[in-house]
């Protein structure tokens, strides 16, 4: 029988743990999240997230996006409890104004 | 200086191109993917030097297989902290070697392979420091008997 990773076989319950994440770190302006697989294969969870300019200032950005990973991570424990591998993508707030990117929202 | 050191300087200049204006997207795939090789290349270089015949090394590293590499990898990211505060200082900073390099591995294909994605520079410059955290966490660990093991088990040998 395949194997199916708890995030993927109880979708509504991860909804309901990722909704109660907010609020976010200071910094967060938009956070969105897709469930795939990754380029091998694996499942995943994507996060996109939009930083406010000052919180994506290049000299306190791997501040910023350490503290949000690791709010997230201790938070949700996308790999050992959903089973998802997380992969977080950030970016700022008038870079996306520009690019309107979908999927970061 | 080491190609690896090469690498990610590279990667910095690649991502900091066209400043104050708009960054092209060659540049910055082209950041994304050398700050993953960086890592890639310092630790399979580094797997290299424990291969006994200088002759060989370069040989020897390119035996390594980026998804053997990857399942290893996330094998160590997902594993817990042992309870000794001194071995858990060292595994903190091999955890966070292993959860860049799956990190880096994925946004390097998508640089790679998937021309729909378009690239900010906020995202290259996280990608760039995440690739010099590991390396920098690295050389603080690289002779523990911890990241020794995870040298080796990089090869994807049974375990």
């Amino acid at each position: 029988m395949p194997y199916l990773p708890r995030g993927v076989a109880q979708p509504t319950e991860l909804i309901k743990h990722l909704n109660a994440l907010a609020p976010f770190p200071q910094g967060v302006v938009n956070l969105r999240y897709t469930v795939d697989n990754d380029w091998s294969g694996d499942p995943a969870i994507f996060f996109w997230i939009t930083l406010s300019d000052e919180a994506a200032h290049p000299t306190i950005l791997p501040q910023t996006t350490r503290r949000i990973t690791n709010f997230i991570t201790n938070k949700l424990d996308p790999a050992g409890k959903w089973d998802l591998i997380p992969y977080f993508n950030f970016r700022s707030q008038s870079e996306q104004a520009k690019l309107k990117d979908e999927v970061f929202g | 200086m080491a190609y690896h050191d090469d690498l990610i300087e590279h990667a910095i200049f690649l991502s900091q191109l066209n400043l104050p204006g708009d960054p092209k997207q060659v540049d910055l795939r082209r950041a994304v993917s050398a700050a993953y090789y960086a890592l890639f290349h310092l630790l399979t270089t580094e797997a290299a030097q424990n291969w006994k015949h200088q002759t060989q090394r370069n040989r020897f590293a390119r035996m390594f297989d980026h998804g053997r590499m990857k399942t290893c990898s996330s094998k160590v990211s997902s594993r817990p902290l042992p309870a000794d505060p001194a071995e858990a200082l060292i595994a903190t900073d091999l955890k966070l070697v292993a959860d860049s390099f799956v990190t880096l591995q994925q946004a390097r294909h998508t640089a790679d392979y998937d021309n729909s994605k378009v690239w900010s520079r906020t995202q290259v410059y996280e990608t760039t420091a995440q690739a010099q955290d590991a390396m920098t966490a690295w050389m603080a660990i690289r002779e523990k008997e911890l990241a020794q093991d995870y040298l080796f088990d990089l090869m994807g040998t049974r375990q």
